[in-house]
């Protein structure tokens, strides 16, 4: 049965404000409506409408571990710079949650490999902290990060609990280094060469800029990881979260309701297609 | 069932339709052109009234016998179920929060009389977009519920049309209320089930074969003079081939990139929210409002722009009509009306161009001339 509308705006209310780089900070809400953490699926996007304004669809980067809904937030335009200003107990109007979410289920009994770039990675954090939560599921769980420098990393006070366990790697790198800087330099495919593919047992989540995509993409083919097994999430320009502004379109796909997360085959020929 | 009636039944079926409560939307003269509008009687339709369509061109002139003598001008239904500009919600800030009200009211129910088959099935495409969705669409679907579809089929080819080729027209098949066919004698009224009181006052006879055979050779006659069609059957697999092909930059070159075209295309949904504040009592208003992806922002976002180029944003509109949507919503996006082709300020022809992409390696053809106004 279709719902009544998708334009049902609810208070949400600063509770927390984490900064993560000198322009990206995580938001943590306390939506008004009573929903929590467990109404929103890793993968999945909330459009964060700021008063007067406009709104942005921004991934949901908490877990359902976690107590409050959290959006990390890049200040890039309009919207976002207003959001960055935002002090604890101010309200931005939210509505959501839309798309499709992480099969991490797909991921069980195989490997899982994440595969970020940037801020790709908010959308795929709660992934890593729910499939370390349940790690027993996996044949290892293995983080492979990117960032342009040490100072653009996100999370980094949650790192080291991402590789301490059993069968969990975490490894970063950065495209320039800085002076104390002891780990990989390059973009994130470099890392690939430090790790050991399960290949067919493999199950990949990919979120990064196009480009990086694109070059993880062709990394996790040449290892022989099924189409099948790889899974992206995709970002374009969005009004209403729904499939009815038309905006998000891809070829034959609206990003907004068939995705933003796919499987590969769903989207192989229009992906990274110029002009579509 | 099918039945005839004479020419002043349809001055009986509007004051029927407005007795019932119905805002009665018809073909009617106004600025140089046939347009869709509100009809209180039977006067302001343009009875008789012909026009004359060429790519880039449109001009009224010419009289006819028949009522319903033009084909479709520049609106369709979208006008009135998908409208251009909808005031959505209204949001106030209340002590440092957010309080949202709905302000959409479907607060009139329309009679469509004289929709053209390939308008109606545009209704049927807007059907799947907007309501068999996960969310149905707050304005479009009680609209487009309570609306009343009187489809006249067509006795003449407009010079741009090619429903034929489409598969919607010039005779509609089902989902009316009501489907009318002029004869030179008389008028041939299909009811649909349970719509008897629509048809109050009005004398019918039983149709005889006669004049439905009347009937089927006008519709022959009409796919006959039809000039324009595509090439291919089925399109859509063919055009995901053309998608390189070297057509797209060729029409480009010609394109303003105006994005009149997918205002008059019955079926192109897109649009966009803006929020608009009163200054009064400071509220914000968000605004639904028709959007093109022929405009350079309509994919502006932090990751870039996928569609910068006119030849990207003029491919996507075609593409959308016959390969997209098939994929999306198991229909073509495109009914043949021809609209496009007639509003399109340097006349590029979106049949011509699918036949150009559809054949294997591009057409090489040179374009037609661009149009001259006279």
């Amino acid at each position: 049965m279709p719902e009544a509308t998708a334009l049902v705006y609810t208070r949400a209310v600063v509770r927390e404000i984490v900064p993560e780089t000198p322009d990206t900070m995580t938001f943590a809400f306390e939506l008004e409506d009573g929903r929590g953490t467990g109404d929103f699926r890793p993968g999945q996007f909330n459009m964060l409408y700021v008063y007067g304004v406009g709104e942005v669809p921004i991934s949901i980067a908490s877990s359902h571990s976690e107590r409050s809904v959290k959006h990390t937030i890049r200040s890039v335009g309009t919207v976002t710079t207003l959001i960055s200003r935002l002090k604890v107990g101010d309200v931005v109007g939210l509505r959501g949650p839309f798309g499709a979410s992480w099969p991490l289920e797909d991921a069980y009994g195989k490997e899982l490999m994440i595969v970020a770039g940037g801020l790709g990675l908010a959308p795929l954090r709660p992934v890593i902290l729910e499939a370390l939560a349940s790690a027993h599921r996996f044949k290892g769980v293995k983080v492979l990060y990117g960032a342009r420098t040490p100072k653009d990393l996100l999370y980094k006070y949650e790192h080291a609990g991402w590789s301490g366990r059993e069968g969990a790697e975490l490894l970063v790198t950065v495209d320039r280094a800085e002076e104390g800087w002891s780990k990989n330099v390059g973009v994130v495919t470099t890392l690939f060469r430090q790790v050991d593919v399960l290949a067919e047992e493999a199950v990949a989540f990919v979120c990064g800029p196009e480009v990086m995509m694109k070059f993880t993409l062709q990394e996790l083919l040449r290892r022989r990881v099924p189409q099948d097994n790889i899974f992206v999430s995709l970002e374009r320009h969005m009004s209403c979260g729904v499939g009815t502004c038309g905006h998000c379109q891809m070829g034959p796909v609206f990003i907004c309701k068939d995705g933003p997360v796919f499987a590969y085959p769903r989207v192989k020929r229009f992906f990274a297609r110029e002009g579509v | 069932m099918q039945y005839t009636v004479g020419r002043e039944a349809v001055s009986r079926l509007i004051s029927n339709l407005r007795s019932l409560g119905y805002t009665v939307v018809g073909p009617k003269l106004a600025d140089d052109a046939v347009c869709l509008t509100e009809i209180t009687k039977f006067e302001d339709l343009a009875a008789g009234v012909v026009d004359v369509q060429s790519p880039g061109r449109y001009r009224v002139g010419g009289s006819s016998p028949f009522i319903f003598s033009a084909v479709n001008g520049p609106h369709s239904a979208k006008r009135f179920l998908h409208p251009g500009r909808v005031p959505m919600v209204r949001l106030k800030e209340d002590q440092g929060g957010l309080k949202t009200e709905s302000v959409f009211q479907a607060d009139r129910k329309f009679a469509f009389l004289g929709l053209r088959p390939c308008d109606l099935k545009a209704i049927e495409v807007l059907d799947r977009a907007l309501i068999m969705a996960q969310y149905e669409d707050p304005v479009y679907t009680p609209l487009r519920r309570e609306s009343i579809m009187i489809v006249v089929n067509c006795g003449r080819a407009g010079e741009n049309c090619f429903c034929a080729s489409m598969g919607t027209g010039p005779k509609a098949e089902d989902g009316y209320d009501l489907a009318i066919t002029e004869l030179p004698d008389n008028i041939l009224v299909d009811v649909a089930d349970g719509q008897m009181r629509l048809m109050d006052g009005i004398e019918m006879k039983p149709a005889q074969p006669c004049e439905l055979r009347q009937e089927l050779d006008l519709m022959q006659k009409v796919c006959g003079d039809m000039r324009k069609k595509i090439d291919r059957e089925n399109p859509s697999d063919f055009m995901y081939e053309g998608l390189e092909s070297p057509v797209w930059d060729e029409v480009a070159q010609r394109c303003l990139s105006c994005g009149n075209c997918t205002m008059v295309c019955p079926t192109c949904f897109c649009n966009t929210l803006q929020d608009v504040t009163d200054l009064k009592d400071g509220s914000v208003t968000r605004v639904r409002l028709w959007d093109s992806c022929l405009s350079r922002n309509f994919t502006y976002g932090v990751g870039g722009n996928p569609r910068l180029d006119r030849k990207a944003r003029y491919r996507q509109f075609v593409m959308h009509k016959f390969a997209y949507w098939p994929d999306q919503f198991k229909l073509y996006g495109c009914v043949g009306c021809g609209r496009c082709i007639t509003w399109c300020p340097v006349g590029i022809d979106i049949s011509d161009t699918v036949n150009r992409v559809l054949k294997p390696q591009g057409d090489r053809r040179p374009l037609p001339e661009v149009v001259k106004v006279a």
